[in-house]
């Protein structure tokens, strides 16, 4: 036997303590003369410490399992404390964890005893699916063990063993290590945690989340970080490279980069959540995605159209922004996240149009200051009368603006432009349908949501409107990011009637 | 009663923040202390007793401070003063060539937390009827000729088996780690 194979005998042995007199000798001459006998052992000793925790983990699921199935034989057992009760225990609470291990143990060696080895043959089971909205490889009532699973389109709801729901959006890599442990490659979810689950655990090839009792999401894209969200609670982030860790609360967000993490701007509806899944799936068995497509071809079709973008084209669009999955399984949507993010077009020429129906499905993260651009026409030049400027202000109302018009006096509030009555605010991270039309020769601008007229301003002056070169999602003046998804972008050279504007929403409406 | 209610309050924050910080580290702590215990049940023993002195002594604890790395102090020291009570019944390592795992652990850190992340892939990817073995090898309470039985080998080949696989897991785990690094 080589010295090497000798000394790795050795430490397997010391191991399972079987270690000899003599095989300790030669150990400790061997481990304190040599730096890479020293590094072995201390490998070989970590991962005894890695299988020690999987294996308790592995017992501690199987109990739990076993005590479901035989709710008569299972001691009941307090799974987890929840934080106010540690916190207010007895000065041993840092074991409570420890103790808990402890009776997971003692409940799992009973029914080992009284019920053999039969269960740990079987593949665990972590989570169940509850719904399954477009995802090809996942359906409602599948449970999930161990393996991998890829989604290339759609959005699937699970639920685990110890009842935290998971919405977890394509495209998306992910696999259960536990009930309370999921590995995310890349893909975005959002995690609803009870109390019974609590420390459950996030992990993204740049770091983790753990859980204190929260709502949270975890974005990880296919190359970066990964950007922990939390909408309610805490939740502990902590990078992959032994970075410090940080407390996040209500409405925070961490971007977790090697080493360490640096704050970032929450953006609550990035995130598909429990709760939405169903309403999608729902929309989809009833076929909608057909009837959207039947009511884009009817536009297409429509000779007043100056433009439609679906971001479904191979073709990109210019501009920086990420192209993320739209209203429906498998489409494309652009969406808007950091400063300076647009998306550039030039249509409607040097074209005056004397009425202009502007229309999205939009997905709003965050709202406040600064103005968020649906549309911005390039500049805001006193020369060009009518140029069109259409965003979410500060205010989280929608707003039409053309340069050089004029409100008609009125007794509303407003700060001296079309502003529609009613807040996005409710609507905010949903899909919401935004659509506002124009008429110069009326002198109106009236406003819709999810294809319901909200409101119409009325104006003294009114420019025919002009279009030309724009941005979506950002103005190319002052920063106006919108910050969010946009997945249809219409824009008509004619006034739609509050009927077609119904119509458009009901045939687009990714939820029922 | 505005005093003692205040007192109560920086009671409750102070449990709740110790268990934050020892949640969050007690898997390195725990295979820190595995690193340098001589078997998995007294690594369990002695993580109780460190637990117990973090607890006492978490009022010495900057808030800033590196939570792991002071926990590693406090783990050193307790393992060393407990080989040395128990070290003349029980065959244990030399106390000075601990010490030596010990610090270079403390360097070290990082590079094993990797191993244990790495692990974790490599034992999912398992066959489950071999994670089960695994799991009855490790269980405190089971016997391992029991386990060799139910497995249907001698207990000499059921060590064998279980020095193979543990030696699989680290191979993997080494491999994943440069794999990831060649990204």
């Amino acid at each position: 036997m080589s010295n090497e194979a000798r000394f790795r005998q050795n430490v397997q042995d010391y191991l399972e303590g079987r270690a000899t007199p003599e095989q300790v000798l030669q150990m400790n001459q061997e481990l304190r003369s040599d730096l890479d006998s020293r590094r072995a052992f201390r490998e070989m000793l970590n991962l005894d410490s890695a299988l020690m925790e999987a294996t308790k983990e592995m017992m501690h699921e199987t109990a739990e399992v076993t005590a479901e199935l035989s709710e008569e034989s299972a001691p009941q057992v307090q799974f987890e404390p929840t934080p106010e009760k540690v916190s207010a225990s007895s000065p041993d609470g840092g074991n409570n964890h420890h103790w808990v291990s402890l009776l997971f143990l003692i409940a799992a060696s009973l029914m080992i005893l009284a019920g053999s080895l039969v269960w740990f043959a079987k593949s665990p089971e972590f989570a169940i699916v509850e719904y399954a909205a477009g995802a090809q490889s996942l359906s409602t009532g599948m449970t999930i063990g161990t393996e991998s699973h890829f989604i290339q389109a759609g959005t699937v709801q699970l639920v685990t063993t110890r009842g935290t729901r998971i919405a977890i959006e394509a495209p998306a890599l992910f696999s259960f290590e536990s009930a309370q442990r999921l590995q995310l490659k890349h893909g975005r979810l959002a995690a609803d945690v009870p109390q019974e689950a609590h420390g459950f655990t996030v992990i993204t090839p740049t770091g983790q989340a753990i859980d204190l009792g929260t709502k949270f999401g975890v974005d990880m894209p296919e190359a970066g970080e990964a950007e922990i969200h939390v909408f309610e609670g805490e939740v502990v982030a902590q990078s992959t490279d032994g970075g410090n860790l940080s407390n996040l609360r209500n409405s925070q967000a961490f971007r977790l980069q090697s080493a360490a993490g640096t704050p970032s701007s929450f953006r609550s509806g990035a995130f598909i959540q429990p709760g939405e899944v169903d309403s999608l799936s729902a929309a989809l068995q009833a076929g909608q995605p057909k009837r959207s497509q039947w009511a884009l071809q009817e536009l297409r079709d429509d000779p007043q159209l100056i433009a439609l973008f679906d971001f479904e084209t191979e073709q990109k669009q210019p501009g920086k922004y990420r192209c993320v999955q739209g209203r429906w399984p498998g489409s494309q949507a652009a969406e808007f996240v950091n400063v300076g993010d647009h998306m550039k077009l030039d249509v409607g020429g040097e074209r005056l149009w004397p009425q202009l129906t502007l229309a999205a499905w939009v997905r709003l993260d965050h709202l406040g200051e600064p103005y968020h651009s649906l549309l911005h026409t390039d500049g805001w030049d006193d020369t060009k009368k009518g140029q069109v400027h259409w965003m979410v202000t500060r205010l989280t109302t929608m707003r039409l603006a053309l340069r050089d018009n004029k409100l008609a006096p009125s007794d509303r509030p407003n700060e001296g432009f079309p502003d529609s009555q009613t807040s996005v605010l409710p609507e905010q991270g949903r899909w919401v349908h935004l659509a506002t039309v124009y008429d110069s020769d009326k002198k109106t601008v009236r406003f819709y949501f999810n294809g319901k007229f909200d409101s119409e301003s009325k104006l003294s002056q009114a420019h025919p409107a002009r279009l030309g070169p724009a941005q979506i999602g950002n103005w190319n003046t002052l920063d106006r990011t919108l910050s969010g998804r946009i997945d249809e972008m219409l824009i008509l050279g004619r006034a739609m009637s509050d009927a077609e504007m119904e119509h458009l929403f009901a045939a687009g409406n990714p939820y029922r | 009663m505005w005093r003692a209610s205040n007192m109560l309050m920086s009671k409750t924050s102070r449990n709740a923040r110790f268990v934050r910080e020892f949640a969050c580290h007690e898997e390195a702590i725990r295979a820190y202390v595995r690193r340098l215990a001589p078997s998995r049940s007294d690594a369990d023993d002695i993580l109780q007793e460190v637990a117990m002195v973090l607890w006492e002594k978490f009022d010495e604890f900057q808030e800033e401070g590196n939570f792991r790395s002071w926990a590693f102090g406090f783990a050193r020291y307790k393992v060393l003063s407990w080989l040395r009570d128990h070290g003349r019944r029980r065959l244990v390592l030399d106390s000075d060539v601990v010490a030596l795992i010990a610090d270079e652990s403390n360097e070290e850190d990082r590079h094993l937390e990797q191993q244990r992340h790495a692990f974790r892939s490599c034992f999912a990817k398992l066959p489950s009827d071999q994670r089960s073995l695994l799991a009855n090898a490790y269980h405190p309470d089971m016997k391992i000729q029991e386990v060799a039985a139910t497995s249907g080998r001698t207990t000499a080949g059921f060590y064998q088996w279980l020095y193979r696989m543990r030696q699989m897991l680290l191979e993997c785990v080494q491999r994943q780690l440069a794999s990831e690094a060649n990204l």
